[in-house]
């Protein structure tokens, strides 16, 4: 008898306390998983700061008035300042979000133990050349590693007349141009040159800034734009996509790269995602990986995920909030994950390419925000 | 009758040289002056006044009004205390630790501005927690900019003839008067134009606000909150691909060169009324 | 009796000795508080020295002498998950620390910028205060001072898209054919980015600081001293040769000093135009970097290092343009007091 008017009380004691819900509870879900932690607009005005990489930092830009028109007091205040000033930002506290086009190492996994990088968006990059008359040109990783470590100097050489059998190359010198300091896309093109030449590999190696070999031709550009407006006759640069356009209107020619499969391919979002998909099968918990030279078919050589740094553990249970739900909406393919936002930069969404495994990984990091 | 005649060709070479010189000097300024105007022309429209850098407008509302609190705060730290230091150099100093003091003031100028910005973050940002603030932004520029008000100030007052000085002294005026009344007025043109000088590098630094005040896209909320200033906006749009973008970029670099042609013309205000004071002093 | 500032401590010893008179308890005060400001300087040097030293400790430890010598700068392998030790300090695999290319960019660079800068603004600020009428100088003055508040971001931008590109298609050629008599003169000449594009650019940065304070100089020199060399029948070129310049040469010296600190230290428009790459180049005009450029270029892939060891690298290069500043301006100084010895006794006496 007591045990049932004990049993009784607990019973509608958890259904009161359900019943109140608010964003302190965590009701479980029928198939017995941790559900997400709440997100929702905060009550305080919250201004998520970010600063890092400048690949990303167009996209932001376009998320502010959408963002904050869906949640009226999460204001995204994103600035540039370099991958690396991104990390070291979130890191210390000066940002709450740092953005990355470099995941994580495993040392700034090890020393930080709060630190999460989340995937946001897919980027790629494209290798133009500027070759006035050449509308075709085929590229493989172990070529270009070759032109920028310097023995292959002419357009004309035989190692690339092999790949474009049926175009007449011109005979002058390849210029190579690299990337001035540091930056994500320098640490991509590398990784994709030590994907596919074992000599690169194991001599300048991948890093957002290498010792580049002595090219006597070689020169160098401080961004994107910099590197399409500074690639002249004969040169060769890799540019991030969100720049295709600008490469395209200077006259400059996108090479058809060839993949781990023998595919020549240009970056299409059909191409980024075939190499998303691809290399989701190796993904591990940190969700740190690189989609660079994977399997495939359909799979472009130099696709990256775009990553937002953050620390899960934060000093205001409204400031994890807002992250929360910033993220949260940011890969939702109707908020910030929306065609019309990711086009712009020619990025394209998580949801599109990952199986629902590692988007539930990602979701799970992202609920792990909290003070 | 030939050394007329070469003395005649040497100054006349001289002279063109000099001409030359000047040439060389006003023509990198008009040009640089026209490419912002041709760039920034696209975007020249009342949004800039309007709207902030915020997400995707084009305005430069927060970085202008960031860009007066930076230098309006560079004026007061660094102003107040180069002047007062040039001051302590040319009038108060004894003559060994006046010129170690210079010394050492001139090995200041030589810091890059990166490393000035590093230490600020060292010290203000992470190490007295201001975390980035519109205060660490002052000090690293003021920092930076020091050493020339001081050099400028010193060379103002020591540049006042050795009668006026005396005669001061023989009507027994004590330091401070002598100061105040017969050295300012005929040193202040050249103070001025030292302060006017290093304000308008001050406006044009970048790489020491990147760590110290970082960018806001709002308007400058106080002194420990980041804030934007124009050269951030050029330094970071002209690496993004919107060609909309890059010409926000020189926009920028056109207001900033507009500031900085209010602020030569404020400091020859100051100078001609300086002038007619001392026309009427009748010390 | 007009003083001529012939030798800066002898001057400075009589206004000394003038300024042992008369000190109210006002002027007591306002000595003092203008001694502190005084000490401000040398003693933010000091603070930025001390926070420089103890961040680059660590990398001195590691790098030994080799950074002087080394001309290999790597941050290594990142990623990896094992760390060298080297006299005790760690810092990731592959990582090599060396200084070399980047003192030869700084002192090329900052040094054609000096020996263009300084006759252009003596030769720009004595047309303005001896030839041209004050109605026309005093706007044309006003370039000057606008020079000066260009962003440096803008000055690379207008060196590698305007300046470098039009200069490299009609003046270095005709430059590259000296190339037989100084061979690091020879071609090729690029297309406007490199070490020569952007020494000029620096000129014209630090035209502004020598320039402007010459104008101040000079309309500061005596009339009654032109006066009297021009009723010798002196014509205004040998007035200026032997009055006005002398009597202002202290000055120059000491203005160049300062343009040479900013040359130094310039960051951003040389990062720009440089073309940054870490090598000493192979002829003026190749692509190389500087100290300044370096440290700003690199430091964001330097925080990428878990080991801390790249950051205490740059620090250490940051240290060591600090110890450069030192010691070129002390021989700045040197060559000052040599100057002023022998300057002509104008205007003593008259």
């Amino acid at each position: 008898m007591r045990t049932g008017l004990m049993g009784g009380i607990a019973l509608f004691g958890t259904l009161v306390v359900a019943a109140c819900g608010g964003s302190t509870t965590t009701p479980t879900t029928s198939g017995g998983q941790p559900a997400a932690a709440p997100t929702g607009n905060p009550t305080t005005a919250v201004s998520l700061t970010e600063s890092g990489s400048t690949l990303l930092l167009p996209y932001l830009q376009e998320l502010v008035s959408p963002l904050t028109a869906a949640y009226s007091n999460i204001t995204l205040a994103p600035s540039g300042g370099g991958s690396g000033k991104g990390i070291s930002d979130a890191i210390a506290g000066n940002s709450v979000l740092g953005g990355t086009d470099a995941y994580l190492s495993p040392g700034q996994f090890a020393a930080n133990p709060t630190l999460a990088n989340i995937p946001i968006a897919v980027s790629a990059q494209g290798i133009w050349a500027n070759l006035p008359g050449i509308t075709t040109l085929k590229l493989n990783g172990d070529v270009i590693a070759k032109i920028y470590q310097g023995t292959i100097t002419k357009w004309n050489d035989p190692a690339l007349a092999a790949l474009n059998s049926g175009v007449t190359l011109p005979s002058t010198t390849i210029a190579p141009l690299v990337r001035q300091g540091s930056s994500g896309d320098t640490f991509i093109f590398t990784s994709f040159l030590s994907a596919t030449n074992s000599a690169w590999a194991s001599g300048p190696g991948s890093g957002t800034s290498v010792t580049w070999p002595k090219v006597a031709a070689e020169g160098s550009a401080s961004s994107n734009p910099g590197m399409v407006a500074a690639c002249k006759a004969g040169c060769i640069a890799y540019v991030g996509v969100s720049a295709s356009a600008a490469a395209t209107t200077a006259g400059l020619v996108e090479a058809q790269l060839q993949n781990k499969a023998g595919t020549f391919l240009t970056p299409t979002p059909a191409t980024m995602a075939a190499a998303v998909t691809a290399g989701a099968a190796t993904i591990p918990p940190t969700l740190a990986v690189s989609l660079i030279y994977q399997d495939g078919a359909q799979s472009y050589p130099i696709v990256n995920f775009e990553y937002m740094v953050v620390n899960t553990k934060q000093s205001s249970s409204d400031i994890a909030l807002a992250a929360r739900t910033f993220f949260d909406w940011t890969i939702d393919p109707n908020g910030g994950s929306q065609t019309t936002l990711l086009s712009k930069e020619n990025f394209i969404g998580l949801a599109a390419s990952l199986p629902a495994s590692v988007l539930a990984t990602i979701k799970a990091k992202i609920s792990s925000i909290s003070t | 009758m030939s050394r007329p005649r070469r003395s005649h060709v040497r100054a006349g070479l001289f002279w063109g040289l000099c001409g030359v010189a000047l040439v060389l000097i006003i023509a990198p300024a008009v040009d640089i002056i026209l490419s912002i105007l041709a760039h920034a022309l696209p975007v020249l429209k009342p949004s800039l006044i309007t709207e902030t850098t915020s997400g995707t407008q084009l305005g430069l509302q927060n970085a202008i009004t960031g860009t007066l609190a930076l230098s309006l705060g560079v004026l007061i730290v660094a102003g107040t205390v180069g002047v007062l230091a040039g001051l302590y150099l040319s009038e108060f100093a004894p003559p060994r630790i006046a010129a170690n003091a210079r010394f050492f003031s001139e090995v200041l100028a030589g810091v890059p501005s990166i490393v000035v910005g590093y230490v600020g973050y060292t010290a203000l940002v992470v190490g007295l927690h201001w975390h980035y603030s519109l205060l660490a932004g002052i000090l690293a520029l003021s920092a930076l900019i020091l050493p020339y008000i001081v050099k400028t100030t010193e060379l103002a007052f020591s540049s006042v003839p050795r009668t006026l000085r005396e005669g001061a002294i023989a009507l027994g005026l004590s330091r401070g008067r002598t100061i105040r009344k017969v050295l300012l007025p005929p040193a202040l043109p050249g103070v001025v134009s030292g302060l006017v000088l290093a304000l308008a590098i001050s406006t044009g630094e970048t790489a020491p606000l990147l760590f110290t005040a970082n960018f806001s896209d709002k308007n400058p909320s106080g002194l420990f909150n980041p804030v934007g200033y124009l050269t951030g906006v050029t330094y970071t749009d002209i690496q993004l691909p919107d060609p909309k973008t890059q010409a926000v970029a020189y926009a920028a670099a056109g207001v900033t060169v507009l500031l900085v042609l209010l602020l030569i013309f404020a400091g020859r205000g100051i100078t001609l009324r300086s002038r007619r004071l001392i026309a009427r002093m009748d010390v | 009796m007009i003083s001529a500032p012939a030798g800066k401590v002898d001057a400075g010893r009589a206004r000394h000795r003038l300024s042992q008179t008369e000190l109210s308890r006002g002027d007591r005060v306002l000595r003092a508080v203008s001694a502190v400001a005084a000490m401000i300087p040398p003693g933010l040097l000091v603070f930025i020295a001390l926070v420089m030293v103890v961040a680059a400790m660590p990398s001195i430890v590691f790098n030994g002498w080799s950074f002087f010598t080394g001309s290999v700068f790597n941050f290594g392998n990142l990623y990896a998950t094992t760390t060298i030790t080297h006299n005790g300090v760690a810092a990731p695999p592959q990582a090599a620390y060396g200084a070399l290319p980047l003192i030869f960019g700084t002192f090329a660079t900052s040094l054609i910028a000096l020996l263009l800068a300084v006759p252009i603004s003596v030769g720009g600020a004595l047309m303005l205060s001896e030839v041209i009428p004050r109605r026309i100088a005093d706007p044309l003055s006003v370039f000057l001072e606008l020079l000066a508040g260009i962003p440096s971001v803008v000055f690379g931008l207008w060196g590698v898209a305007v300046f470098g590109p039009f200069i490299a298609a009609h003046v270095y050629p005709a430059l590259s054919s000296l190339g037989h008599i100084i061979p690091f003169l020879k071609g090729p000449v690029g297309v406007g980015q490199g070490l020569l594009t952007a020494s000029l650019v620096l000129a014209v940065m630090i035209i502004p600081i020598i320039a402007s304070t010459t104008l101040v100089l000079l309309r500061r020199v005596p009339i009654l001293a032109k006066e009297g060399a021009l009723a010798l029948g002196m014509s205004r070129y040998e007035t200026a040769k032997v009055v006005t310049i002398p009597y202002i040469r202290t000055g120059i010296v000491a203005a160049s000093l300062l343009g040479w600190a900013r040359a130094l230290g310039e960051t951003i428009a040389v990062l720009l135009i440089i073309g940054d790459i870490y090598r000493i180049p192979g002829n003026i005009f190749g692509n190389g970097s500087t100290i300044a450029a370096w440290i700003a270029s690199t430091l964001d892939g330097a925080l990428g290092d878990f080991t801390g060891m790249g950051v205490h690298a740059l620090a250490e290069l940051g240290l060591l343009l600090l110890a450069i500043s030192l010691l070129t301006n002390l021989a700045g100084r040197i060559v000052v007091r040599r100057v002023a010895g022998g300057v002509l006794p104008v205007g003593r006496g008259v």
